[in-house]
């Protein structure tokens, strides 16, 4: 490959003076198999069997071929140095989990620092307590001191490269390190890259499950942080796989080959797991005449108010949310515009609106959530059900009124401290009911013992829709799963839905399908909800309205064909990642 | 090539322990997981004599006292090592089994049937087997260990593949049938001789996997210059800079002193002479720079490449003289009511040691172009289906 200078290889040859001087002594006769018994065996791997595998309880935690595969073939056969990058939802958790219970057995694990985002070092603290029985110290626990008072760590990547800890974690030879979402590191000029770059470790496993983000250069440098060299320097890993124009790659083979000394790979088609069936129902409401009237006021406002000022975007965009999630949320941005700001243009319009939500005595929505709960309340297990909506306000008006009709409430949302999610997420799965949450649940935590979610509102951003139903539709969930989209008519929400979510088949892509599609509109720095924003100001009638989010909708099928494009291109550099050919 | 290390499981630990412990004389009576040893007084160990419990469940009780069996306890590792040191050469008969020969491959893949099979022995051979631990060590790769067995006859002092598998077949670890070994009766000058050439046999073998390894280094010696280079661009880039300024700052000096008056200007002079000393040291910290980049880094690219470089070491563990036998064998073919005798070179332990050729097209049988038919003489699969 490529051009490079050959290092020296110097060969030595020990004598054999002992061995053949034994050659004239006298021995009994079964002894010289024996001698070659033993040789073979001292030079055999010592046991490649997972030992700890018989101590794990399978009520905490059901192992899945692949995952046992997968962390037999990181500690032995790449000797501790792995990229775990099996596509979302196959369980690399577990994989990490059993690797470090291997290593607790064997007594190799004295030091171990487990970098993850901040959402998720609590779950995965929770996650190897329960499933593992390992015992770890997060950097958001209060008992946390600093990187060099505990052995077994959990923290938050942003923390551990902050100015503060940096030089303790960096001062420390780690025996273990493990990074999870390892393409956030993927930038080589980013703090967290020279973080990883620096830390001194004996073995580490990266999770993934997008190597490749963008292009192979981020594969390149997560890999390069793993096995530094694997892969030579930048410019002749650029020369002798990719072609110049970065679409299509040469040399796989040894691509592949390469690869394979580093990087496991499972894909959801090769794996023996059962993904239960997701049922979708759609539901849209004639908004009360009051409410119409609102919407359209709002509306107004906002196409009006945008034309004016378009340093106004965001907040903008807000009220135009809120207006479909509830009266009460759109009023409390509203009176902190009105009394926060003093030199507000129109002011007197949005006075007029805080008129017409005082007017409004029927929230149809909430309305209609009563009856969708009480329709399931006895077909699922506990009558529990997950009610998500992206608003504060919102979300306290349909607890007060759930709580008012006699059923069992939980809050979920973002303000909660770590223990006490853990907590909610208790009592919910115990005490049943209805859980109403924000979206700060969508990162990580797993419900899989609920199957019924409802999205009161739903947000403009595809992958949050889908990061809500993960948190129930994943591994471990027993049962069928069913979403409840709830739409007022003629609004924003109806035009997501109709026009985009179900042309793009949204609610039946899998995380990993849509996350590709997503990651490819968020790289080009065009924001989905911008674009959803933009369509809906702009549009001079209902008709060219409709015609532009239709032909939004096109544009998200090309980007659709792009992601294909690109999962054909992450399929051909992983290619042979599958089960079963990773013995050869 | 196969490897001869064995994969170290737990059934095989207690068979082999079992079956040393024995050699010593030892009796080991089982209990469950619990064996009850009596070693005893014996010069060929250092296991102390007398009794000891051996432990082999890895879940056992803590309370329960005794030595722990399993691949890694300090036990089985103890009497691997004693066994190893103890007998490394010796010798291994290979009788052939006149009615149980080998049948090669082309045949055996091939539609036709055979009837009988029988072996005439002609002359006893020697050759030798060694046991080659080979490692291979660079800074950037793991360590890479493996176990290799290399047969060479000893009159033609050719390799012979075939004796090394059937080798590692019969000196594996099993309860029934171990072979017999005995002492061998080569010189020492023999082997000494036989040992040269199994070792260049050996690396000629693994050839490729040290060229893999030498690949992976090399390039990662090229990485790190690559990134020692970019540094010291960085470096330059930064002195330039300085430079560039101090330059500035000396001409400032320069004017300042012609325009001011004589305390100024003493200031001034002794300011710019730091200056221009700082200069000095930044423009010589660059040159050297400069020369070093232009000609290369050789130095710091000897010294990277230098602790890339690959360490191989060859050790031979053990050295066995295996006695067999050549003759020929006769294959008596039938098909369809016609029937052949082949008669072909073979040796116990080494199979086969002549090739036939397709009648029809020459070219020689094997496994994946056998043989199809004997009507009217040896044809080839390829042969008889293009003629269908």
């Amino acid at each position: 490959m490529g051009s490079y200078d050959l290092v020296d290889v110097e060969v030595t040859h020990e004598s054999a003076d002992d061995l053949l001087d034994s050659l004239s002594e006298d021995g009994a006769e079964e002894d010289h198999l024996q001698s070659i018994q033993a040789v073979r065996l001292q030079a055999g791997q010592p046991d490649s069997e997972l030992r700890s595998l018989k101590e794990l309880d399978e009520n905490s935690v059901k192992l899945l071929e692949h995952q046992v595969d997968a962390a037999y073939r990181a500690l032995f056969e790449m000797d501790g140095k792995a990229l775990l990058a099996d596509e979302v939802g196959l369980g690399k958790t577990i994989e990490v989990g059993m690797i470090l219970k291997e290593m607790h057995f064997r007594e190799t694990d004295e030091s171990v620092l487990i970098l993850t985002p901040a959402q998720l070092a609590k779950q995965w603290q929770a996650e190897l307590r329960e499933k593992f029985g390992l015992e770890f110290v997060c950097n958001y626990d209060d008992e946390f001191e600093d990187f060099d008072a505990h052995d077994y760590i959990i923290a938050s990547i942003d923390t551990a490269k902050s100015e503060r800890h940096r030089q303790t974690v960096l001062d420390r030879d780690w025996d273990v390190l493990v990074l999870d979402e390892a393409h956030y590191v993927k930038n080589e000029e980013t703090d967290r890259y020279d973080l990883i770059d620096r830390l001194s470790y004996n073995y580490a496993f990266f999770l993934t499950a997008t190597p490749i983000q963008n292009e192979l250069t981020d594969l390149y440098n997560v890999v390069s942080l793993l096995r530094p060299g694997l892969f030579g320097t930048r410019d002749v890993f650029h020369q002798y796989f990719v072609n110049s124009n970065q679409e299509t790659l040469v040399n796989r083979d040894e691509l592949q080959d390469r690869l394979n000394k580093v990087m496991i790979r499972n894909r959801r088609e090769d794996t023996d797991i059962d993904f239960t069936d997701r049922t979708i129902d759609t539901r849209t409401f004639n908004p009360t005449p009051k409410e119409r009237e609102l919407y359209q006021a709002v509306s107004d406002y906002v196409k009006g108010a945008y034309s004016q000022d378009q340093g106004q975007k965001l907040v903008l965009m807000l009220l135009q949310k809120e207006v479909v999630s509830s009266p009460v949320a759109l009023k409390e941005t509203i009176e902190k515009r009105l009394y926060e700001q003093s030199e507000l243009t129109h002011a007197d319009e949005l006075e007029s609106i805080l008129d017409l939500i005082e007017e409004i005595d029927t929230v149809t929505k909430q309305e209609r959530l009563l009856d969708i709960v009480e329709e399931v309340r006895d077909t699922v297990e506990m009558g529990r059900v997950i009610v998500f909506t992206q608003f504060r306000a919102t979300q306290r008006q349909v607890l007060d009124r759930l709580a008012s009709e006699g059923y069992t409430v939980h809050a979920f949302h973002g303000g909660h401290s770590s223990s006490e999610k853990e907590q909610i997420v208790e009592d919910f799965e115990e005490e049943g009911g209805i859980l109403v949450s924000t979206d700060a649940m969508s990162e990580g935590r797993n419900l899989q013992f609920c199957n019924l979610l409802v999205n009161l509102d739903l947000p403009w951003n595809p992958m949050r829709v889908e990061q809500r139903i993960g948190r129930v539709h994943r591994i471990g969930q027993k049962r069928d799963v069913f979403v409840f989209n709830m739409a007022l008519k003629d609004t924003v929400e109806e035009y997501v839905l109709e026009r985009l979510y179900h042309k793009i088949d949204l609610f039946q892509q899998s995380v990993g399908e849509l996350s590709s599609i997503l990651s490819r509109l968020e790289e080009s720095g065009t924001s989905f909800e911008d674009q959803i924003f933009d369509r809906l100001v702009n549009a001079g009638s209902e008709v060219d309205l409709e015609n532009d989010f239709d032909a939004m909708a096109v544009d998200l099928q090309e980007q659709r064909e792009l992601a294909d494009k690109l999962e054909e291109f992450n399929n051909g550099v992983f290619e042979g990642f599958d089960l079963g050919e990773s013995d050869d | 090539m196969t490897e001869a290390a064995l994969a170290v499981t737990q059934s095989l630990v207690e068979e082999f322990t079992e079956c040393y412990l024995k050699s010593l004389g030892g009796t080991i009576e089982k209990r469950g997981d619990t064996w009850e040893v009596a070693i005893p007084d014996n010069e060929d160990t250092e296991l102390p004599a007398g009794s000891l419990s051996l432990l082999c469940d890895a879940d056992r009780d803590e309370d329960a006292t005794g030595e722990s069996l399993h691949p890694e306890s300090e036990f089985f590792q103890r009497i691997l090592r004693e066994a190893t040191e103890r007998r490394p050469t010796g010798n291994l008969s290979i009788e052939a089994d006149r009615d149980d020969v080998e049948i090669p491959q082309w045949i055996k893949e091939g539609d036709v049937e055979v009837i009988e099979a029988q072996f005439t022995p002609y002359y006893d051979r020697t050759a030798i087997v060694v046991l080659f631990e080979v490692s291979i060590e660079t800074v950037s790769e793991y360590q890479q260990e493996f176990l290799r067995a290399i047969a060479i006859d000893h009159r033609s002092e050719q390799r012979l593949p075939a004796l090394e598998e059937t080798f590692l077949q019969m000196m594996s670890i099993t309860t029934n049938d171990s072979p017999t070994t005995t002492q061998s009766s080569l010189s020492e000058t023999d082997a000494r001789s036989l040992l040269n050439t199994a070792q260049d046999q050996l690396m000629n073998s693994i050839q490729n996997e040290i060229e893999e390894v030498h690949n992976e280094a090399s390039r990662a010696a090229d990485a790190e210059v690559e990134e020692y280079r970019q540094l010291q661009q960085q470096r330059i880039q930064e002195l330039e800079e300085e430079r560039s300024k101090l330059s500035l700052k000396i001409d400032e000096l320069s004017e300042a002193i012609n325009g001011s008056d004589q305390n100024d200007r003493v200031e001034a002079l002794k300011k710019r002479k730091e200056a221009k000393g700082e200069y000095e040291e930044v423009d010589s910290e660059l040159g050297v720079l400069h020369e070093q980049r232009d000609q290369g880094f050789p130095q710091k690219q000897e010294e990277i490449r230098k602790r890339h470089a690959l360490d191989i070491r060859v050790t031979p563990l053990t050295v066995t003289q295996v006695e067999y036998e050549r003759g020929e064998i006769d294959i008596e073919l039938v098909e369809q009511g016609v029937s052949r005798t082949v008669t072909l070179g073979y040796g116990s332990g080494i199979g086969t040691t002549d090739t036939v050729q397709c009648s029809s097209c020459d070219s020689v049988l094997s496994v994946e172009n056998p043989l199809n038919t004997i009507k009217d003489s040896l044809r080839c699969r390829a042969c008889s289906t293009s003629n269908d």
